[in-house]
């Protein structure tokens, strides 16, 4: 077969900016979750500057609202959301023995779009205020009657343009998934992380809409005049509630199910055993998913909806801890008896899972309605949504990160250094959270910018507040640690740790460009493992040695996200008189919005009209060493 | 790409069995006579209107089945993954709605 047409290969930055490659677009993401990420983290530390001290004036009321908005929206959206994606597609494609996505194209589309959705929602902070009516927007306060400043309509339009991207992705695993297993891979016979991206991946797919309607719906109201949520002109502010959380819900679940399947790898190679319960971890996933649709009115339960919503609702929340239950009992039981080694990834591991026990726990108690009445907006319900998220979800990420590094980058990150981060993460973690439980029980209120001294508040606040900084510094290390492996030489084993267990850890560290030389064939659950046990040095390959088919890179991915932020910024500024005649002709006459849809529709246009039939990497090409123990 | 065969472009090949063109016909001539008696039903007028908004109704549910089924192809075999996330949908998006609507507005 010969080339379908001649090659384009770009260098450098082009290279990344049209690569439609799953391993780069992982590392995409990585780099931009990163950089989130530290913003997030830095919002966060001012935060815990402000609460240091009673009466703290370090910053003012209107910046903490924004801090508060901003590094909520920022972890959950622009941080974490993009580092579960970089090790999805890191890993993904690997793991079920594909040699990418089902649609690369799109996948390089659903970067973008994130990234640039993103970069809108942070230019906020300077232009004109960043949004500052809580994560949740809650209306009416988000409406522009209480919200004068543009700060929600980065919050409405920056979210939609990153959301679509999310929503891309998810769809793209679920094809991938589906359709790309190798030969002899049934789906019960998939990796645990792989499970917990498709049922993540169908939590997106369900999930995603939902907001993306809330958006639209706050987005008409406050730029072109509806009245969805005003209540003067017949509209319901707990409209945006339900959607919201309709949402919301399943959201921290698509947060936590990847962690999960982290933990589920992580904890099993390295106690190297077979995960204990394989087929009631992918009930328990399922059934977590399922209920985690059918939840979200628990985070409604003082909106006033009366005694029997929030009775079901209480039961059907209560019930989440069964199927949990039951992940938490399989992984002890897959590390008892094990021969575990505590590597920082395992440390990690190990790390997360009496933390996320202890905020599952603080979770069954807030499902409780009538107690809830006392949690409500206290500082109890900041302690146990940390503690899920950062106690688990993060724990999870970090554990994934060290364990893949090698596979991502082809160095291994330095254990001792390791170390460091793991204690003075989740040290400074249990300091930052747990006294939080007890603030929020003595009454302290979450979201207000100060408090007055001899209430009881101020040593906890102080310790939670050093206890950030430890974290702090616990990432710092893990930074640290990055850039001191970027020192060693590039190229470590392919079953870097020995004990790999999965497809990815049969090819070379990092993994050549069409990352199967030969797709292989399945006989089992942990495939390599099997074969190694087998005796053999290899995996059997599945079909034989020929050209392979490659996707070309196109930048028109990275067009259509530019011109959606273009018209985006646009649409923002429709009302505004900028006491210039062209600037307001630009903006007012939806000038700049029609540019930047202009844009985007020309770059589908093309994409739709030029037929990329991709180029094939000829045998010759070929590195040894495509499957191999 | 491992589990589809690769034509000449590199596209997957078409992997429907063949299945002749009177079913297709059938479902087509069904299609349009469901739209015709809905065309007819509202030009008609003399009926009363709930009577009418209920016709449409069903013709409107028939309709979407003869889509899904023939030209999507969901009633062939191997198409349990979509029947599958479609119903999915619909019972997510459904609880949604009613429960919420329930809750605000009765």
């Amino acid at each position: 077969m010969a080339h379908a047409h001649s090659v384009k290969r770009y260098k450098g930055l082009m290279d990344w900016i049209t690569t439609v490659d799953h391993k780069k677009i992982a590392v995409l993401y990585l780099l931009a979750g990163g950089f989130f990420f530290g913003i997030g983290g830095i919002e966060a530390l001012l935060i815990r500057v402000q609460l240091a001290k009673p009466m703290n004036d370090f910053v003012t009321a209107q910046q903490f609202n924004e801090l508060i908005t901003m590094h909520g929206t920022t972890m959950i959206f622009l941080g974490v959301m993009p580092v579960i994606f970089a090790l999805m597609n890191a890993v993904i494609p690997l793991q079920i023995g594909a040699r990418d996505v089902a649609f690369p194209f799109l996948n390089s589309l659903g970067f973008w779009t994130f990234l640039f959705g993103g970069l809108l929602l942070n230019l906020s902070w300077v232009m004109g205020g960043a949004p500052d009516a809580g994560w949740t927007s809650y209306t009416p306060l988000s409406s522009s009657q209480f919200s004068a400043t543009h700060g929600v309509d980065f919050y409405t339009i920056g979210l939609q343009i990153a959301g679509l991207g999310t929503l891309i992705g998810g769809i793209n695993f679920l094809a991938t998934i589906i359709t790309m297993r190798a030969p002899g891979m049934s789906f019960m016979r998939m990796p645990m992380f792989t499970w917990t991206t498709f049922v993540t991946s169908a939590m997106i797919l369900f999930a995603f809409p939902a907001i993306t309607v809330g958006l639209v719906l706050l987005t008409f109201d406050r730029i072109l005049g509806a009245n969805f949520f005003n209540v003067e002109l017949g509209g319901n502010p707990v409209l945006w509630q339900h959607i919201f959380w309709i949402f919301g819900h399943p959201e921290v679940y698509i947060l936590i199910l990847p962690a999960f399947g982290v933990i589920s790898e992580v904890v099993s190679t390295f106690s190297r055993k077979r995960l204990f319960g394989y087929s009631s971890m992918v009930f328990a996933t399922i059934l977590i998913a399922f209920l985690g649709f059918m939840v979200w009115a628990h985070h409604m339960f003082t909106t006033g909806m009366g005694p029997i919503a929030n009775a079901l609702f209480s039961i059907a929340t209560m019930l989440i801890a069964v199927p949990t239950g039951i992940k938490i009992f399989n992984w002890l039981f897959t590390m008892w008896g094990g021969q575990i080694t505590f590597t920082t990834a395992n440390l990690f591991a190990s790390g997360f899972i009496p933390t996320f026990v202890m905020g599952g726990v603080t979770g069954v108690m807030l499902a409780s309605a009538p107690a809830d009445y006392q949690y409500h907006d206290t500082y109890f319900v900041v302690a146990h949504f940390h503690y899920v998220i950062v106690g688990g979800l993060v724990l999870g990420l970090f554990a994934g990160l060290h364990y893949w590094w090698p596979k991502m980058f082809g160095r291994v990150l330095s254990e001792r250094l390791g170390k460091w981060e793991f204690w003075t993460f989740i040290i400074g973690f249990h300091m930052t959270f747990f006294v939080q439980h007890f603030l929020g029980l003595i009454g302290m209120q979450r979201r207000v910018f100060t408090y007055l001294p001899n209430q009881g508040f101020d040593l906890m606040n102080l310790i939670s507040t050093i206890g950030a900084f430890l974290m702090g510094v616990g990432t710092l290390i893990f930074l640290a640690n990055i850039i001191l492996s970027f020192r060693e030489k590039k190229g470590v084993a392919g079953d870097v740790w020995e004990d790999g267990r999965t497809l990815e850890w049969a090819i070379p560290s990092p993994p050549p460009e069409y990352n199967f030389k030969q797709i292989p064939l399945v006989r089992g659950i942990d495939a390599f493992w099997k074969e190694k046990m087998a005796g053999h040095q290899e995996m059997t390959p599945a079909e034989p040695v020929g050209p392979i088919h490659m996707p070309s890179p196109t930048i028109l991915p990275f067009l259509m996200s530019v011109g959606l932020f273009i018209a985006g910024l646009g649409f923002m500024f429709t009302n505004d008189d900028f006491g210039n005649s062209l600037l307001n002709f630009m903006f007012n006459k939806y000038i700049v919005v029609a540019i930047g849809l202009g844009m985007t529709f020309l770059c589908m246009l093309l994409r739709s009209l030029y037929d990329d039939h991709g180029w094939h990497i000829e045998e010759e090409e070929l590195k040894d060493g495509g499957v191999q123990a | 790409m491992s589990t589809h065969d690769l034509n000449e472009d590199g596209a997957v090949k078409h992997r429907h069995r063949q299945e002749g063109p009177q079913k297709h016909v059938i479902a087509f001539i069904f299609s349009i006579i469901l739209t015709l008696i809905a065309f007819a039903a509202v030009a008609a007028g003399g009926v009363n209107t709930a009577f009418t908004v209920i016709l449409l109704l069903v013709m409107a549910i028939l309709q979407v089945l003869v889509q899904l089924g023939y030209w999507m192809h969901m009633k062939d075999k191997g198409h349990m993954i979509p029947i599958l996330f479609m119903a999915g949908g619909f019972f997510v998006a459904g609880l949604a709605i009613i429960a919420a609507l329930y809750w605000m507005w009765w």
